[in-house]
């Protein structure tokens, strides 16, 4: 009997650690994700034209992705992903900056053009002789 | 006891009081702020909705943990929730200018087809205005050479010769009995066209000439013709022509057309002449005597 029981407490215990060794993984697979999530953002960014748009911002995407990967290397999950989440939150706001940057000044640009186009409709046209 | 109870209460109070006031920090500011405004732009909740909405999440997380007072747990979504705010306006600002652009390029396209349209149209207008005025050139053509044609036939019918005074046309001196001005009956049916004829061209004016053979005194000729010529004169006038229209002149035996040395020639030359003046109403010149 009483070996029986230790026998089960052994098997209850080695089934706990396994869920715990499971759920820190899962963290830890978390904070990755963030982190290739953040990448990519800054990637995509770097892309768009936004280190010209928004500079302070692509240089703190790329300061916090760092901190993400550094907080990663140690198993710091929580600042990981913390780090990540905010790292992309600024990659998307500075490639949003350079979109907002290039759809403004092609509005601005094409009013113009459509301001000219309306004054030369107006003007009064030659009687054709 | 009632000391005790009193300090125990209060200290209740306090504590509850302190929990139930929320922390609040310049990050959670900027987040409300930033949300806020977000919130505001109509053109976020209508392009940049879901951003909006994240933003939201992510400033109620702040302010539970404000409430929570876990100082370390409003950092991160009010910061989320700031930058969230602010990319839902770029972007909703970026599809409002994208969105400018596409409605202005409908209007740029409706301003270049007028614009096309009225220069078609221009093209169109001038090119039937052309056919009008050709048309009308035409039909004046086609007028004037009627009329012509039609004042050829009344003319022929008059016997009529042009000449450099004009349409020339000869009454002979069967008219008049000899030595005499007045006109044989006769003479009245043949005037009738002549009559018809200056009827219809109220334009014209016609210059009547009277002419004799050589025998007799240059006196009695210049008399006699100048008589003749009155006579035709008097018969047009009668008629019903303005008299202002008719010249008559007398020339004697100058400017005959034949010999005066036969009988046959002297007939020739004893005559009236009609010479009919042009379109323009201008007198007719009259000759002079060499």
């Amino acid at each position: 009997m009483d070996k029986t029981t230790s026998n089960l407490t052994r098997i209850a215990f080695a089934l706990v650690a396994t869920a715990f060794c499971v759920a820190a993984q899962a963290r830890d697979h978390v904070a990755e994700d963030k982190i290739a999530v953040a990448k990519a953002a800054i990637e995509h960014a770097e892309q768009a034209g936004a280190p010209e748009a928004a500079p302070v911002e692509m240089a703190s995407a790329r300061d916090k992705l760092a901190r993400a990967e550094k907080a990663n290397a140690k198993h710091d999950a929580k600042p990981a992903e913390a780090w990540a989440d905010q790292a992309n939150i600024d990659a998307l706001v500075a490639e949003a900056t350079a979109s907002q940057v290039r759809s403004s000044k092609a509005a601005n640009e094409f009013d113009a053009s459509l301001r000219t186009l309306r004054q030369e409709a107006s003007r009064p046209t030659q009687p054709a002789q | 006891m009632n000391t005790k109870l009193i300090a125990g209460m209060s200290l209740a109070l306090t504590m509850a009081a302190c929990a139930s006031v929320p922390l609040t920090n310049a990050a959670l500011e900027n987040a409300r702020n930033a949300v806020r405004t977000a919130e505001a732009d109509p053109n976020v909740s209508k392009y940049a909705a879901l951003d909006l909405h994240t933003a939201r999440t992510e400033l109620d997380a702040a302010e539970a943990a404000a409430v929570a007072r876990d100082e370390r747990g409003i950092a991160q979504p009010a910061y989320l929730a700031t930058q969230t705010a602010h990319l839902a306006q770029l972007k909703a600002s970026t599809k409002a200018n994208d969105a400018r652009v596409a409605a202005g390029k409908a209007d740029r396209d409706q301003i270049q087809l007028n614009a096309r349209t009225n220069e078609v149209n221009g093209a169109l207008l001038a090119r039937d205005q052309a056919a009008q005025r050709a048309d009308n050139a035409t039909v004046a053509r086609d007028q004037a050479t009627q009329q012509t044609a039609a004042l050829q036939a009344e003319l022929d019918a008059l016997k009529a010769k042009p000449t450099d005074r004009g349409l020339v046309l000869t009454l002979g001196d069967v008219l008049f009995d000899s030595g005499r001005a007045e006109l044989n009956p006769g003479a009245y049916r043949n005037l009738d066209q002549l009559v018809q004829f200056l009827t219809l061209h109220a334009e014209r004016r016609v210059e009547i000439d009277g002419y004799t053979d050589s025998v007799g005194t240059d006196s009695f000729n210049l008399d006699l013709s100048q008589r003749r010529a009155d006579s035709v004169k008097s018969v047009l006038v009668s008629r019903g022509i303005d008299s202002a229209r008719i010249a008559s002149r007398g020339y004697g035996k100058d400017f005959g057309v034949a010999s005066n040395a036969d009988s046959g020639g002297r007939q020739l030359n004893r005559r009236v002449e009609i010479v009919i003046g042009g379109v323009d109403g201008a007198a007719v010149v009259s000759r002079s005597r060499s």
